[in-house]
């Protein structure tokens, strides 16, 4: 397993081999970078801050550049003991970038100082940067120059103090006790009310005044905390400006006080419609560190259940998008739906919609007996519903008067604001993650990416049905090609270990006893996992000090983008065309906040 | 059975009261301290308060309001395997207004504990509260620094509902405990007749009632069988 921190001569090397570095340090002289190998599975290098944004224009301009700017975040470093040949840093931001057209990506990293917390915005480059810079300045208090509106995204505008810095307590008992009182209550409302000059917006236009109409936090067609202010000219939206972070749960944080074994349930309740999908990869990132290899057996288990959830979380996604275009009737049957694919879940994981079923090494427990029927009986049934939902929905003519060219967006545009997923294939760009590039054994099944062409509310409706198609077929593969063999990998980090094992002496009963109780330690490095999850592209970028926890978990989840970029699909637009394209994302606010 | 009695305040609230508001005690049952004032209008009283309470109990509605996870088992039980129609709750209102109680269905973040106090308190009496899932009955598994470790700390609860996320028959269950918790109420039966509190019956404890049944199972089902 190769360790956190190269010696030089090894990266000098490295980067004569990659053509993206070798350009790079072309342009900006190969002497200001420094690279560092990673886990993680791309090529991650430093770059001092004066640098940075020309070394974003540049990739970006890149034939078949950059230019998707798919995370932007940051570690504080201070605690991190073992940082062998780094830069001296006390926080690193660093940027994700991904080429589509190359299929890869590359991540750039800044060191900054404590006494000097700033970095020059890249909102110019890329314009998705604004949200994740506004996130940055939140949990770490780091400032971007030049940003336009840099205020608090996911915490209260009353909040002190930033929650992912390593002095900031993480838990809610390590505070005084929750009260509110009378004066409180009327401090926060009256924080929360949306103030149009400080986001630059005019109060009226050609004499006639604009109407703000607040939509949320809670609001029967937003899905949930969601709030978005809209600057309204009679029905014409003008502007509108979300407002998120009514649904953060600080799962990052979470992650730094939970052992590696112990944060997977959290990790169900990021895209909580998703379940086990979301175990996937940050289970696939953990294994990367132990260097762990698992059995054919985990890897099918694992897709199947995988789509299982896909499916449900496509119907749900379907039932609520009809509702919010006015029909009454599609949630009851979607759901009647879901309640079979949870009679599957719920008998081969033993729960519903939190299973937390997936292991680091494996998966919780072998598949029951007779698991095959009761997964048939779920595949034959779905295939005629599905036609129906066809025929019924999307072949109805008002459904598609009323979706056609709404919200419609280019592949240009969903790069630019970091759109993955359906939402991204809708605009007929081919880019799923399960064929381009691999993970837990994909590459073994036969299975179509369904595309759309116009990329609109329809198009984002139909996909999800073809999407259910095709996970369908792929769930039949495994009930039909489930290999034999183990549900755990044979490794010494596998959690919890086999539970034999452990019965044989007292050496054997310490080691599992300090597993199941501390936890693994993983050794310090670096590593990514992306899946294709049910809404798009959700990744775990984890760095590890050597540790039982983990010592910086960044969760990418694909909602938040999708959720920024609705000003620039909206304006213009009706109201009604806000609620079916709100309805079209599928969204949920513990994908967006975390 | 004894009552929680909640009076509500003549006076407008002072800046620094802590929510929940109004005064809290516990007393006796109010119309068996009348029955022994008046047989007549006491027996008078406990016809009225029941007639109304059944009618109150077999027709809540809900709010529609989600926060998080919970939120989708509670719409689970809205839709046709569940059925809530079955115990007359099917009638989901959008505006806090025409609602008669509110689920508390998710995790209670401290950005949005205002905005969950503002819309309790333009529910109109009578207004009830169920908490559902471990993160509103506590905080849960989220003991974070953004989370209200429970909903009580700010709004008074009447049912529970354990769970992450409880099942949608534990949902109705819990729909069902309140009802029968509004059966024993006593409300004010006009505003010029009794002493205008709220009082609530104190309902005895689920985990108490089943322990005993709980506690002898000592077999349970083997996971590798369906
Ligand atoms: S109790 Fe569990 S399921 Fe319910 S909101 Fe909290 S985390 Fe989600």
């Amino acid at each position: 397993m190769s360790v956190a921190s190269p010696t030089r001569g090894e990266a000098q090397n490295r980067s004569t081999r990659d053509p993206v570095l070798e350009a790079l340090g072309k342009h900006l002289g190969a002497q200001v970078m420094i690279e560092q190998t990673t886990l993680t599975g791309m090529p991650v290098v430093w770059l001092p801050r004066e640098r940075l944004l020309e070394a974003l224009a540049f990739l970006k301009g890149l034939p078949e550049g950059f230019t998707m700017l798919f995370d932007l975040s940051a570690i504080d470093e201070r605690l991190r003991s073992q940082r062998v040949d780094l830069p001296p840093a006390d926080f690193t931001v660093f940027y994700h970038l991904v080429s589509l057209d190359r299929n890869r990506d590359l991540m750039l990293k800044v060191a900054i100082d404590e006494g000097d917390l700033s970095l020059p915005s890249c909102v110019s480059v890329f314009r998705n940067a604004n949200w994740y810079e506004r996130e940055v300045w939140d949990m770490f208090g780091i400032d971007f120059a030049g940003h336009p509106r840099l205020v608090r995204i996911l915490m209260p505008p009353t909040w002190t103090g930033h929650p992912l810095r390593k002095d900031y307590p993480a838990r809610a008992t390590e505070f005084d006790p929750y009260t509110l009182t009378v004066a409180g209550q009327d401090t926060e409302q009256k924080a929360l009310q949306f103030d149009p000059e400080a986001w630059g917006m005019q109060r009226e236009r050609a004499g006639s005044e604009f109407m703000f109409l607040n939509l949320g936090p809670n609001h029967p067609s937003a899905h949930g905390a969601f709030r978005i202010v809209l600057q309204l000219d009679g029905e014409e939206i003008v502007d509108c400006v979300p407002d998120i972070g009514y649904h953060h749960r600080g799962a990052e944080k979470m992650a730094e006080r939970q052992s590696w074994h112990s944060f997977i349930p959290y990790t169900d309740r990021v895209d909580y419609t998703g379940g086990v999908m979301n175990n996937l990869p940050y289970v696939l990132a953990v294994e990367k560190l132990a260097g762990i290899e698992v059995p054919d057996r985990v890897k099918v288990i694992r897709v199947m259940m995988a789509e299982m959830f896909r499916i449900t979380s496509h119907l749900l996604f379907l039932g609520t998008y009809l509702q919010d275009l006015g029909a009454m009737t599609p949630v009851f049957f979607t759901f009647s739906d879901r309640q079979r694919a949870y009679k599957v879940i719920e008998g081969i994981t033993g729960f519903r919609m939190h299973p937390a079923w997936y292991r680091i090494g494996g998966v919780a427990q072998d598949l029951p007996e007779g698991w095959q029927a009761l997964v048939q009986e779920f595949l034959d049934w779905m295939p005629k519903r599905l036609r129906e939902y066809q025929r019924a929905m999307m072949e109805n003519a008002i459904v598609r008067e009323r979706t056609r060219d709404i919200a419609a967006f280019s592949t240009a545009e969903a790069l630019e604001w970091g759109v993955t997923g359906p939402n991204l294939r809708a605009t007929g760009c081919n880019f799923d993650l399960r064929k381009q590039r691999p993970y837990s054994g994909y590459d073994q099944f036969d299975f179509e990416v369904p595309l759309g062409t116009r990329g609109d509310v329809f198009d984002r409706g139909q996909l999800r049905i073809e999407e259910m198609r095709q996970s369908v077929r792929i769930i039949q593969q495994c009930v039909d090609n489930m290999p034999p063999g183990d549900y755990k990998a044979d490794h010494p980090l596998t959690t919890p270990p086999p539970r034999e094992r452990m019965l044989q002496h007292i050496e054997t009963l310490i080691t599992h006893f300090l597993q199941v109780s501390w936890g693994p330690v993983l050794k310090p490095n670096e590593s990514c996992q992306m899946v294709e999850a049910t809404k798009g592209i959700n990744s775990y970028y984890l760095t590890s000090d050597g540790n039982t926890t983990s010592y910086r978990t960044r969760i990418r989840t694909p909602s938040f983008p999708h959720l920024q970029q609705i000003p620039a699909l909206m304006r213009r637009g009706f109201v009604p065309d806000l609620i079916a394209h709100l309805g079209s994302i599928d969204f949920v606010m513990a994908d967006v906040d975390r | 059975m004894t009552y929680t009695l909640t009076r509500a305040d003549d006076d407008m609230a002072a800046a620094t009261d802590r929510y929940p508001l109004g005064e809290r005690r516990q007393v006796e049952d109010p119309v068996k301290q009348q029955l022994e004032r008046n047989v007549f209008t006491g027996k008078l009283d406990e016809v009225l308060n029941s007639v109304v309470n059944w009618g109150r109990k077999n027709s809540l509605w809900p709010y529609n309001f989600g926060l998080s996870c919970c939120y989708v088992e509670m719409t689970t039980a809205f839709t046709s395997p569940h059925d809530i129609a079955r115990f007359g709750s099917e009638v989901i209102r959008a505006s806090p207004r025409q609602a008669d109680f509110m689920v508390i269905a998710g995790t209670c973040f401290i950005k949005m504990a205002p905005v969950i106090q503002q819309l309790y308190d333009q529910m109109l009496e009578p207004k009830w509260v169920i908490s559902m899932g471990s993160c509103a009955n506590s905080g849960g598994m989220y003991d974070i620094y953004s989370v209200v470790q429970g909903v009580d700390k700010f709004l008074p609860v009447d049912v529970y509902v354990p769970g992450c996320p409880p099942r949608p028959e534990a949902f109705l269950q819990g729909l069902q405990l309140l009802q029968d918790s509004i059966q024993e109420e006593r409300r004010p039966l006009s505003w010029v007749v009794g002493d205008q509190g709220v009082y609530r019956a104190k309902m005895p404890s689920q985990r108490e009632k089943h322990r005993d049944r709980r506690i002898q199972v000592t077999e349970l089902r083997s996971p590798s069988r369906l």
